[in-house]
């Protein structure tokens, strides 16, 4: 953004002003539009997501605000901005306050190592991933603030779940993510889609390969078992159904908004459903490869950049319209499958919940860093790293290698695990059983 | 299948068979078939995928005759004449006691007289139960089937009468069936009554001496002075100061009975076949009746008033019209007693 407003500033108006202030315009633009951004995601996916589960149960879903319902979003806008708020008596009047503020504003932070197209993310930090998540997990402060500040106890049950969860889940997130670390050796997100290029091979780990922006992550075994485990974990931090545990509303109201109302209220749903978009975005980048599809490396090869110049800006619109289209239209795909979870499955209990995330997901995912670890060794290291064996063999066939074994690797530690897994739980249901046994079958 | 009662049931849902992660890829399949079915409207209630929502503003579906939302009450098409006596049945039984009625009292006697000056349901309190359309012994109150009434006020809600009157061509198109069995259940005590009492016709039996004392008087009065003041007609609707309702009401019926003793007396060959002899008896019976009760009260009917454009001779409209001028001759009488 900076480039560009050095552009029209100093280029084409000639008015020669300082870096600073160029650049204080730039980050200015960028934060107007991504604070503009948020709030509209979140008022396109409520829509999206009544739509979607209206038609999973054979209902047509809210179709009378404008044409099929596109302002049904802004007409809950209106309502939730008019509510009263009410604050309990007992409440912790401050806590109470900055609690929602507490919630939202890491999930707009999140935003700022997200990049939307080639070229277009608003920082790129060397440590873009790390920030993600550590930013995230600031709000579960936010939501422990609620539920104590509300002094109510569905408010404090929800809210204690929903940290227990948020961090119980974070663990398998961050160690699935590592294992993409591992292979590409950088914590950037704007690395790891460039790493992404090439035709269901990297061509950074075989130079050979076509660049068709199609060598994502998913299409290699590491990569596929971590975004299985991400996009579990994602549904877990993100409150979604399966793990709706916090705000099950069948047992504690509404968790720890329970005491929440207006735009209090509309406070967390924001932050619900912009944490929920951009784990679904993160989930594109990381194994989809964001904006990488079809063109869009050719198209930015020819635009302006830093390092070309002398490119034409139609390029730099062609690309950054088509990688955004790539991009939103992965990431929205992903809603439709949390949605999709949403009208399938049942929620779980928090045993279950711990359970699951303890004893299954975090030791798949620690095999899983050390495939990473096998298929880095098998690409990449040399005789210098003591691989010797390895050096004769084209990159291809290192490629494939790397693919069998990480595969058998995965594919093992899967069966084994959700053997003991199943093993564990039929123990449960057994005894389950027989209490029921024993009740049903009295003469 | 044969499902013995008293027993559980145990279900085989195969789970031995299902490997680890295939039922949860069968439940999203089944979400799945949902969401891609939902595209399509279902024609009938034997598909399982699609949408079965009816756009509730933009279509509806048909009521059913028996459905029931607020009471009306029913007033005569022709004549005006409102079915309501005024018996405080329905005030009795509402549940939520929201009906309150005001008896219409004759202005020179001050004696009641059967009908309602005003009658009042508060529709906000209203719980549809429709204990006064069942216990209403003249079929004058029904239940209603328009349900879209929001307003902005509670005081709105509450409905007076003249808010409250539907035709009974109203009540007969939104419950043909139900109010055939109105005019079935009407003819039947009608037969029992020319049954029990061939003379009077659905009057009370403490009156039937009176009346028979009135005729008499009447016929006197009738023979000494010949040359009664003709009353002005007036619109049926409208209240005269004059003519009393349940006066002009025998006028109407009157009318009405001439034309029906025609229409089934005069050719009795036209009678349609399932009208049984009995029926025609009564119903012609009634006719006259009427007509000479109307007579007697004064107001006589010519023939020449009778209006030119009648419907062809149906031989159910004119037991109902018998039925009819029997009750206005009724009340004819009645009146002419009490004065």
């Amino acid at each position: 953004m900076q480039d560009v407003v050095n552009q029209v500033i100093n280029t084409t108006f000639g008015w020669n002003w300082p870096s600073w202030a160029i650049a204080l315009i730039g980050y200015l633009i960028v934060a107007v539009i991504l604070f503009a951004i948020a709030p509209f995601q979140m008022l396109f996916l409520t829509l999206y997501e009544r739509r979607a589960i209206a038609r999973m149960q054979d209902r047509v879903g809210p179709n009378r605000v404008g044409p099929e319902g596109i302002f049904q979003p802004l007409a809950d806008g209106v309502k939730i901005f008019t509510k009263e708020d009410i604050v309990p008596d007992a409440a912790d009047h401050w806590v109470h306050f900055i609690a929602p503020c507490v919630v939202v504003a890491p999930t707009m932070f999140m935003f700022v190592v997200l990049p939307w197209g080639p070229g277009m993310v608003p920082v790129d930090l060397n440590i873009g991933l790390l920030f993600f998540f550590a930013i995230s997990s600031v709000s579960a402060v936010g939501l422990l603030m609620a539920g104590w500040a509300s002094s109510n106890k569905f408010a404090l049950i929800g809210a204690m779940r929903a940290v227990a969860q948020m961090v119980s889940y974070e663990i398998p997130a961050v160690i699935s993510l590592l294992a993409l670390v591992l292979i590409t050796g950088s914590l950037s997100i704007v690395d790891m889609i460039s790493y992404q290029g090439g035709l269901f091979i990297s061509s950074r780990d075989v130079a050979s390969v076509p660049d068709w922006g199609l060598g994502w992550f998913i299409f290699t075994p590491v990569g596929f078992l971590a975004f299985v485990a991400f996009f579990i974990a994602a549904l877990a931090e993100g409150e979604r159904t399966p793990f709706d545990i916090p705000e099950a509303d069948s047992e504690i109201v509404a968790g720890y908004m329970t005491e929440y109302s207006g735009m209090k209220f509309g406070l967390f749903y924001l932050a619900q459903y912009v944490l929920n978009f951009l784990l679904c975005a993160i989930t594109s980048v990381i194994f989809f490869g964001g904006w990488q599809g079809p063109g869009v490396g050719w198209l930015y090869a020819q635009a302006i950049t830093p390092v070309n110049p002398q490119g034409g800006w139609v390029f730099n619109v062609l690309a950054g319209v088509l990688g955004v289209v790539y991009f939103l239209s992965k990431t929205y795909f992903f809603f439709f499958v949390m949605v999709w979870i949403r009208g399938a499955f049942a929620r779980l209990r928090i045993d279950q919940l711990m359970d699951f995330g303890w004893k299954f997901l975090i030791p798949l995912t620690l095999v899983n860093v050390i495939s990473a670890a096998v298929w880095v060794a098998l690409t990449k290291w040399g005789a210098a790293d003591g691989l010797a064996f390895v050096e004769g063999w084209s990159p291809l066939v290192r490629w494939a290698v790397a693919f069998v074994v990480t595969l058998a690797m995965n594919l093992g530690a899967y069966l084994y695990l959700a053997r003991i897994f199943a093993h564990s739980q039929a123990e449960r249901e057994r005894l389950d059983d027989e209490v029921l046994e024993s009740l049903i079958n009295v003469v | 299948m044969d499902i013995p009662r008293g027993n559980i049931i145990v279900m085989d849902r195969r789970r031995g068979k299902l490997r680890v992660g295939q039922g949860l890829i069968q439940g999203l399949k089944v979400v799945w078939d949902h969401w891609a079915g939902s595209f399509h409207k279902n024609e009938n209630f034997s598909q399982i995928h699609g949408t079965f929502t009816v756009e509730y503003p933009d279509e509806r579906l048909p009521l059913p005759q028996t459905y029931r939302n607020m009471p009306v009450l029913l007033y005569d098409d022709e004549s005006g004449h409102e079915l309501c006596t005024g018996c405080y049945q329905c005030q009795r039984i509402c549940p939520p006691q929201v009906i309150h009625i005001t008896q219409a009292k004759d202005p020179v006697t001050g004696k009641m007289v059967p009908a309602a000056t005003e009658f009042i349901i508060e529709y906000d309190a209203c719980m549809s139960c429709g204990f006064c359309a069942e216990v209403c012994p003249f079929d004058s109150i029904k239940m209603d089937h328009v349900y879209e009434l929001s307003t902005a006020d509670r005081v709105s809600l509450t409905m007076r009468k003249a808010q409250l009157n539907r035709p009974i061509s109203y009540y007969a198109s939104i419950a043909p069936d139900l109010w055939a069995e109105v005019q079935a259940g009407a003819m039947k005590k009608l037969q029992g009554s020319i049954k029990r009492r061939p003379d009077v016709i659905g009057l009370a039996a403490v009156l039937t001496e009176k009346i028979k004392a009135r005729r008499l008087e009447l016929a006197a009065a009738a023979a000494a002075a010949p040359a009664a003041a003709a009353p002005a007609p007036a619109a049926p609707a409208a209240p005269a100061a004059k003519l009393t309702p349940e006066e002009k009401a025998a006028k109407l019926a009157a009318m009405k009975a001439t034309n029906a003793n025609k229409g089934v007396a005069a050719p009795p060959a036209k009678a349609p076949v399932e009208l049984s002899p009995a029926d025609a008896k009564a119903a012609k019976l009634a006719a006259i009746k009427a007509a000479n009760a109307a007579k007697q009260a004064g107001a006589a009917a010519p023939p020449a008033e009778v209006p030119a454009e009648l419907p062809p001779t149906d031989a159910k409209a004119a037991k109902l019209a018998a039925i009819k001028a029997a009750n206005a001759a009724k009340k004819a009488a009645e009146q002419g007693n009490s004065e």
